[in-house]
């Protein structure tokens, strides 16, 4: 580095690098493009809190169904496998998992090994800039398969749309311990639009309820 | 339960509908005791607000007293009474820490709509349309409160309800628009709109220090009420009147030191300028009737600051962007930041110091409602603020 600025008091020193290709030598890459059947979302947080309290939501696979939409059921097979079973509408798609990486309060990395849905992905928390709460970086992949098209189809939602919304279910999770929600609240009639609209505003894919338990006293 | 509901441009109906319910741990389930109808609400009767649906219950402006608790509420119990402000507030995110609490990023669940909209989303608002959340609103007998920790105030004074409902929305809002306007000592001010948030921001705008408050409507009872607290007035729709040249006229030639825009989206005029916006925003090539925005820009001093509490939801058309850089204004603006101020003007309020219901002008029931926003909409019955007894029925003739 040149010693052109001297005057730097909250300057981070210069990153080189980090996980899912933020920044490549100090210069932001963009996210992987979609082609050839692939579909790609990278989306970020800034959660108050610290890595490892982000990290272990993440890694706490049964509890998945309690903060990411449409998994019904995440059940342990193996020490680094796992089955997903999700429900949209009456239609449901299952899979196996496999973990490739693991680093506590760090990183997790996996990818689909058998079953109706073909993804991989990789998750990355670290102390935000100047300790400000952590970043959270999610970088997935998918193939045009009965997950995305299910996804698209039946909820009207962009497969890359769900992940941006389970992030942010995440975030909320982590910094206030539920997920903001109205359904189902007093209404008058809705007439016929009313459920074209339901879609159009992504309310037709129920929030995840973040608790197992009770939530009135 | 009885709540006013909206049912598609210019349609408001009273229904019966079911009882909120609690959803999430820091809920709470408010009993209504009094609710009012706000200039806000009027962007949404006559189709300026998006994702608005038939159905939605309306209203942010409400108190109550609590019926029934989420399990992670611990300052509330069942029979507290309290106001509830518009803006819903987590307490915890990045924002909330800062005071931002209407950039909340915990509390819209529709936040992709308004991410695609605006870039990023501010909190979710009650009654507000789903892009802010699509809470149901407050002008009904029970509302569901989330982050009930957080957000509503505590009453524990033997004040009426009618002189703290205003904490929910008005009052604050019209402070932060003095706030926001950066008055020093002996400013001049000049507040285009007195409706109810005009009407604060005037008073606000005194209480923060203001030497002369300017105030501009064209309806004769909110000038009178204008000048009741102290503000020198300018009625802009009579003839021969113009704005620009009565606030150079009483400043001296030098323009306001601060101007706050308390009109907002729906500005009215009679001149060419308005129906070019008119027509515009009819043919959906602008969104918005930003005349009184381009007014205060033009009229603000040179390095002063314009503060914008009045309502803008899309996009506007010639915004003399170049006088506002030419003369290096400031603007501030935004939906209030509401549990700053709730507390602090609670004590004002509880010192005497202002009484907000001067601003009251007709008390009705639920059923009422439907017409009222009718005459809401056409400022007609001298109507200055409309507060509700959700419980009242109507008196047998
Ligand atoms: N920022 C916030 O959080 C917040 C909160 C509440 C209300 N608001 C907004 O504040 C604005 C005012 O609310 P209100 O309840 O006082 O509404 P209101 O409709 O009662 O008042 C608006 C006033 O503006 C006057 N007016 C219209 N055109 C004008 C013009 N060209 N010049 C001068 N005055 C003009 C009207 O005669 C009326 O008295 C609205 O846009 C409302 O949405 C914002
Ligand atoms: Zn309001
Ligand atoms: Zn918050």
């Amino acid at each position: 580095m040149s010693d052109a600025l001297k005057e730097k008091p909250n300057a981070e020193s210069l990153p080189k690098s980090n996980g899912a290709a933020v920044l490549i030598d100090g210069h932001y890459a963009p996210p992987p493009a979609d082609k050839d059947g692939k579909l790609w979302v990278r989306t970020s947080a800034r959660i108050e809190a610290e890595p490892q309290q982000c990290y272990d939501i993440w890694r706490d696979l049964e509890n998945i169904p309690s903060w990411q939409e449409e998994i019904v059921e995440v059940r342990r097979t193996g020490e680094k496998t796992s089955h997903w079973v999700m429900r949209s509408g009456d239609k449901t798609i299952e899979w196996d998992s496999e973990i490739l990486a693991d680093e506590p309060g760090k990183r997790i990395a996996w990818h689909s090994i058998a079953g109706d849905a073909q993804n991989a992905g990789e998750v990355i928390f670290e102390k935000a800039p100047t300790g400000r709460g952590a970043f959270v970086t999610v970088l997935q992949e998918f193939r045009m398969g009965k997950l995305a098209t299910a996804w698209e189809t039946l909820i009207g939602r962009n497969p890359k749309q769900a992940v941006i919304e389970n992030l942010r279910h995440l975030k909320a999770m982590a910094e206030t311990g539920e997920i903001p929600r109205i359904e189902p609240q007093p209404h008058g009639q809705r007439g016929t639009v009313g459920e074209m609209k339901k879609s159009l505003y992504g309310e037709k894919v129920p929030v995840p309820s973040g608790t197992k338990e009770r939530v009135s006293a | 339960m009885k709540a006013v509901c909206w049912m598609g441009k210019s349609k408001v109906e009273t229904l019966t509908v079911a009882d909120p319910q609690i959803l999430n741990p820091h809920d709470a389930i408010i009993k209504i005791t009094r609710t009012a109808i706000c200039g806000s609400d009027l962007h949404l009767y006559d189709g300026f607000i998006p994702t608005m649906e038939a159905g939605d219950v309306l209203g942010h402006e409400f108190m109550g007293i609590v019926e029934e608790t989420g399990k992670a509420v611990t300052n509330l119990k069942r029979g507290d009474r309290v106001v509830v402000p518009f803006t819903i507030a987590c307490g915890s995110c990045a924002f909330c820490k800062k005071q931002l609490w209407s950039a909340c990023d915990n509390t819209n669940p529709n936040a992709h709509l308004m991410e695609a909209a605006y870039g990023y989303s501010g909190s979710g608002l009650f009654g507000y349309s789903h892009m802010m959340g699509g809470y149901a609103g407050g002008q009904a007998q029970y509302a569901r409160v989330p982050f009930a920790n957080v957000g509503p105030l505590k009453i524990e004074s033997d004040l009426p309800d009618e002189k703290v409902l205003f904490l929910s929305d008005i009052f604050p809002t019209g402070y932060m628009a003095a706030e926001n306007a950066q008055i020093e000592p002996g400013d001049t001010v000049a507040v285009w709109g007195c409706g109810p948030v005009g009407q604060f921001a005037i008073a606000s705008a005194f209480m923060l220090g203001a030497g002369r408050v300017i105030a501009i409507d064209r309806l004769p009872e909110r000038l009178q009420m204008a000048r009741s607290i102290g503000a020198i007035t300018v009625d802009y729709s009579e003839e021969d009147v113009d704005v620009l040249t009565a606030l150079k006229d009483l400043t001296g030639g030098m323009g306001p030191d601060s101007c706050i825009d308390a009109v907002g989206l729906e500005a009215h005029s009679s001149d060419l300028k308005g129906l070019y916006d008119s027509v515009k925003v009819a043919l959906l090539l602008e969104t918005d009737r930003p005349i009184v925005l381009r007014q205060a820009i033009q009229a603000v001093r040179k390095g002063g600051t314009l503060s914008i509490p009045g309502v803008y939801g899309g996009l506007l058309d010639k915004v003399p962007f170049g006088a506002a850089f030419g003369k290096g204004i400031t603007m501030k603006m935004g939906q209030t930041n509401m549990h700053k101020y709730m507390k602090p003007l609670l004590n004002r309020i509880q010192q005497g110091q202002i009484d907000p219901t001067y601003i009251i002008s007709h008390r009705i029931t639920l059923d009422e409602a439907p017409d009222m926003y009718k005459i809401w909409r056409d400022k007609k019955e001298n109507v200055t603020k409309i507060v509700i007894d959700p419980w009242a029925t109507k008196q047998a003739a």
